[in-house]
């Protein structure tokens, strides 16, 4: 499936890497975690940062739907009412949201 | 001086077995006590007691394979049936999870709107924070198997590098994770919705806490010398898992975030 040149060469060094022989292997993916494995990840921690940047701060007006924010029973901790990750800016109670900011 | 004329292992007695059976009454039955009349007691009674077993027993494991040689190939080999046994199990208690979100996400109900995702739900941005976690597993396979090639070359200093740096993407992950849980604009209240996306990527969320543990034990182990380059299933073992974990991430990430938003 590999189209481009790079991903042609990758894919024979990992075959290489992986036969019995054993050998430069871990300097195989030592190159790749540098190479390839970190890079990735920080050009994707570029682009969410870039991104949430971009966000409007305001959460979604609140409308009273029957199908969300359900409490068939309490939760057994706080009051009952707050799920456990509950973030008063962006998660409503079944009343509306908290606080003055709303 | 009695032999033993075979290369298996006639474990001593132990009482792990017993304590990690009483720990999960314990915990289970204090589950119950706590929902219904608001006591930790028992609840937190049964995971001191689960602590305590998995501390013991698995160095009790440690001490018989490492130091006491009980570990020769056929035990090996009975280990890793073990450890690939346990992981098709936990495979099948995902696949629950995931027939739950298809059943309830392929056929939404009149009462969601009759559309996936529900009327008044805005689903996480799967190329935000949810990519960038894809990335840093991703990224951790990588290190995991560099990690591995190191132990097997006696590159000792490169294998607790490598080791390291997958326990801190395992760690950053978790964090990313916990931050987006507390970001949502959705809870697990907010019906199905809530249920399957909360269940699946909690119970995820709590393997890669047990794989990063897991983890640091071999780091902990590679460090004070155990793992020859020839011998070191515990390491194997933990770099299944992480596999396992990161391919599970895979599949919801394509399944839930993607083709569910």
């Amino acid at each position: 499936m590999a189209m481009s040149p790079t991903a042609v060469v990758v894919r024979r060094a990992l075959a290489a890497a992986s036969q019995g022989s054993h050998e430069g292997g871990a300097r195989t993916w030592k190159i790749l975690s540098f190479v390839l494995a970190l890079p990735g990840v920080s050009v994707c921690m570029a682009n969410a940062y870039m991104k949430m940047q971009a966000h409007s701060h305001d959460p979604p007006e609140f409308v009273p739907y029957p199908h969300l924010r359900i409490r068939t029973k309490p939760w057994p901790w706080g009051d009952g009412n707050h799920s456990l990750f509950h973030n008063a800016h962006t998660n409503a109670l079944p009343t509306g949201y908290e606080g003055p900011h709303h | 001086m009695a032999h033993q004329a075979h290369a298996y292992h006639m474990v001593d007695p132990s009482p792990w077995p017993l304590t990690g059976a009483i720990a999960a009454l314990l915990m289970t039955s204090g589950l119950a006590i706590w929902f219904h009349f608001h006591s930790t007691t028992l609840m937190t009674l049964g995971l001191i007691l689960l602590l305590l077993t998995m501390y013991q027993w698995w160095r009790d494991i440690i001490r018989e394979g490492t130091f006491q040689g009980h570990h020769t190939p056929p035990v090996q080999k009975g280990l890793r049936y073990g450890m690939i046994l346990f992981i098709t199990s936990e495979v099948f208690f995902f696949l629950g999870f995931f027939w739950a979100f298809y059943h309830s996400s392929l056929a939404p109900t009149p009462e969601l709107g009759g559309c996936w995702p529900p009327t008044g739900i805005t689903p996480l941005d799967p190329f935000e924070v949810p990519l960038l976690n894809t990335a840093v597993l991703l990224a951790s396979g990588v290190t995991v198997t560099w990690a591995h090639h190191s132990i097997m070359e006696g590159e000792r200093k490169q294998a607790i590098q490598s080791l390291a740096l997958t326990i801190l993407l395992g760690f950053y992950f978790t964090a990313l994770q916990a931050m987006e849980y507390y970001e949502a604009p959705f809870t697990i209240a907010d019906g199905v919705y809530g249920s399957t996306f909360f269940v699946a990527t909690g119970f995820h969320g709590l393997h890669v806490i047990i794989g990063s543990t897991f983890l640091a034990v071999c780091l902990l182990r590679q460090i004070q010398y155990h793992f020859t380059s020839e011998h070191h299933f515990g390491f194997e073992a933990a770099a299944w898992y992480w596999h396992f974990v990161d391919v599970v991430w895979l599949f919801l990430y394509v399944s839930i975030y993607w083709w569910g938003s």
